[in-house]
């Protein structure tokens, strides 16, 4: 479909729509489509039904950025309004300038790629010898991946953070990092599996009949390969990082702290400053919703892959 | 010498279990552990061995089994809505086709923001006094005035106000998951329901939901799970109250082990909630995920 779509990923649902059934589609009043709605009338109605969801879904997130322009005595008028009737940029400067701030930003970043990181040189070999060999143990394994995703942070926030103590890693961005990659692995298995079960098995099979040895073989040609959906999975491992919150309320204190923690803390450190605090939460949120938008099509693919193959 | 397949798909997998053994077991197992005992908070204090005490403090607290109850109901409430509106999202972008995908990008964007962000976006919409959802609804004539409904501040419906975000967040999810399984539906079969007559009702409930029975579940499993942890959005919104109205299990685990100091009891919550997840989810995958049977 485009160059950014991996050649990987037959199991990509929506390549239906270029099935040739729709040349058939024009035809009036009836449904050439399946599901594809066929009269006029109603493509409208739904349209109109589209749009208007549309317009709620996207827009609190607008009326956030409005408020982040807005003066302190707009930001709480009574009765509010949505555009500001002066726009500003105190509150970014204000919220940016606030000790602490940029350094949590440094700590975000850092906490995410570290992370990320792990789970790739982790979970890739791992799904791989799951998918490969189809060991009772890998089996097995896969099992206990999924397991650990009911695991509510909560119940290993603490003995975690204690564990980390003790080693001397209290409050550093490796010590959380670590915690995120126990949500992240388990997910990075997971998709990393969906994408090497789609890699034909012929593939490496050439590869260690001209001499390649099994680990060669992954190195060389299978990864290759398969470096759309290792993309995707860095992607997701990224995102739950950044976006943690709970492991890093229970894990870090001034040194590690990252931005949700901080965010969360205007409330009660410096009263009510929703300027500032909603200033923070737009620079935090606008450099991933960017990178969405620029990878959409990966990220859809990631994120129903795992539960359309079910 | 050649190891064989077996042993070297075991090496594969060593590091990642290894890793999860230490950083998921190992704690869970420390949690098991401190159930049994009573903590003092203070580093290095005493640490008395109390048998099943923890458990049945659990069970005799109102808090707790309120939290229970409540955990249960948001965790309801967020996946039946979410499969609702994201079943709705996802048959009217199949219905539109093609010219849709766009907009399907745009719908997007809720799942790549913080829960933390999103709930301080919504109590900002929420809030008393100056919360633009109040007002709005006032201008418009729906209510009388802004505050009457109180959505944070009134304990008889804050709990469905602070699932809003976390419904806010995920239906994208949920709609995308199963936009896909609509795609694999073939089209000739819809076709041939509707030459034999069938309206939208029947196309519905007897062919599109069977027909996306196993995606159905993964999507509520997965959900169910994120759900029934819920924290972040809760703590920043209303902070468990008001008179613990929106306390959720998380929250309550993290308040008696933070701010009570009683890791002990904390622990034993714990460990009863997470085997009631691993119980719930293992019900609810058996009887409607059912693997490898369906698809």
């Amino acid at each position: 479909m485009s160059t950014m779509e991996s050649p990987v990923i037959p199991a990509r649902p929506t390549t239906k729509e270029t099935a040739p059934l729709s040349r058939n589609r024009r035809r009036r009043g009836v449904n050439r489509e399946g599901l594809e709605a066929g009269k006029r009338s109603t493509r409208t109605i739904l349209w109109i039904l589209l749009a208007a969801s549309l317009v709620l879904y996207g827009f609190p997130f607008l009326y956030l950025l409005f408020t982040s322009f807005k003066t302190p005595i707009d930001t709480i008028a009574v009765p509010p309004t949505i555009l500001p009737k002066e726009w500003t940029l105190a509150n970014y400067v204000n919220a940016l300038g606030r000790s602490g701030v940029p350094a949590s930003f440094i700590n975000s970043i850092q906490t995410a790629v570290i992370s990320t990181g792990l789970s790739l040189v982790l979970a890739v070999p791992a799904a791989y010898g799951i998918t490969r060999y189809k060991t009772r143990s890998g089996r097995i394994f896969i099992m206990a991946a999924l397991v650990t995703r009911m695991v509510p942070p909560v119940a290993i926030g603490i003995p975690l953070a204690s564990m980390m103590a003790s080693v001397g890693l209290a409050d550093t961005p490796i010590a959380l990092s670590i915690a995120h990659t126990t949500i992240s692995l388990p997910l990075s298995i997971w998709l990393m599996s969906s994408f090497f079960e789609a890699v034909p098995q012929d593939l490496e099979e050439a590869a260690t009949v001209d001499g390649c040895s099994r680990l060669g073989a992954l190195w060389r040609v299978v990864i290759p390969v398969v470096s759309g959906g290792i993309a995707v999975t860095a992607i997701f491992a990224f995102l739950a990082s950044w976006n943690e919150f709970l492991f890093a309320l229970l894990m870090t204190a001034v040194r590690s702290q990252t931005t949700p923690v901080v965010i969360a803390n205007f409330q009660t450190q410096f009263g009510l400053d929703w300027g500032s605090m909603t200033a923070l939460a737009a620079v935090y949120s606008i450099p991933v919703i960017l990178l969405t938008l620029l990878l959409q099509r990966k990220i859809v693919a990631g994120m129903t892959l795992g539960a359309v193959k079910g | 010498m050649r190891i064989p397949d077996r042993r070297f798909a075991l090496y594969l997998m060593t590091p990642a279990a290894l890793f999860l053994a230490v950083f998921v077991a190992y704690p869970l197992f420390r949690l098991v552990t401190d159930s049994f005992f009573k903590i003092s908070p203070i580093v290095g204090g005493p640490r008395d061995f109390v048998g099943l005490d923890n458990y049945v403090r659990a069970f005799t607290s109102p808090d707790f089994i309120g939290a229970g109850w409540r955990t249960l109901g948001y965790t309801l409430m967020v996946v039946t809505l979410e499969f609702a509106l994201g079943l709705g999202m996802a048959l009217l972008f199949t219905t539109l086709g093609k010219k849709s995908q766009v907009w399907r990008t745009m719908f997007l964007y809720p799942l790549m923001i913080a829960p933390i962000v999103a709930g301080l976006l919504w109590k900002f919409l929420m809030i008393d006094n100056f919360g633009l959802l109040g007002s709005l609804l006032s201008q418009a004539g729906i209510l009388q005035s802004p505050n009457q409904i109180g959505w944070l501040s009134n304990p008889d419906i804050v709990l469905f106000s602070v699932a809003i975000p976390d419904i806010w967040l995920t239906t994208s999810f949920m709609c995308l998951v199963l936009f896909a399984g609509l795609q694999n539906i073939p089209g000739d079969l819809i076709e041939a329901a509707r030459l034999d007559g069938a309206r939208a009702p029947a196309l519905l409930f007897r062919i599109i939901l069977p027909l996306l029975r196993p995606v159905i579940a993964v999507a509520l499993v997965v959900r169910g799970i994120d759900a029934a942890r819920a924290f972040d959005t809760i703590l920043i919104q209303t902070n468990g109250g008001p008179q613990s109205a929106s306390e959720t299990m998380s929250l309550l685990i993290y308040r008696t082990m933070i701010r009570f100091g009683d890791p002990g009891l904390a622990s034993a919550m714990g460990t009863i909630y997470l085997l009631a997840m691993l119980a719930i989810a293992f019900v609810a995958v058996t009887t409607i995920w059912r693997p490898g049977k369906d698809t």
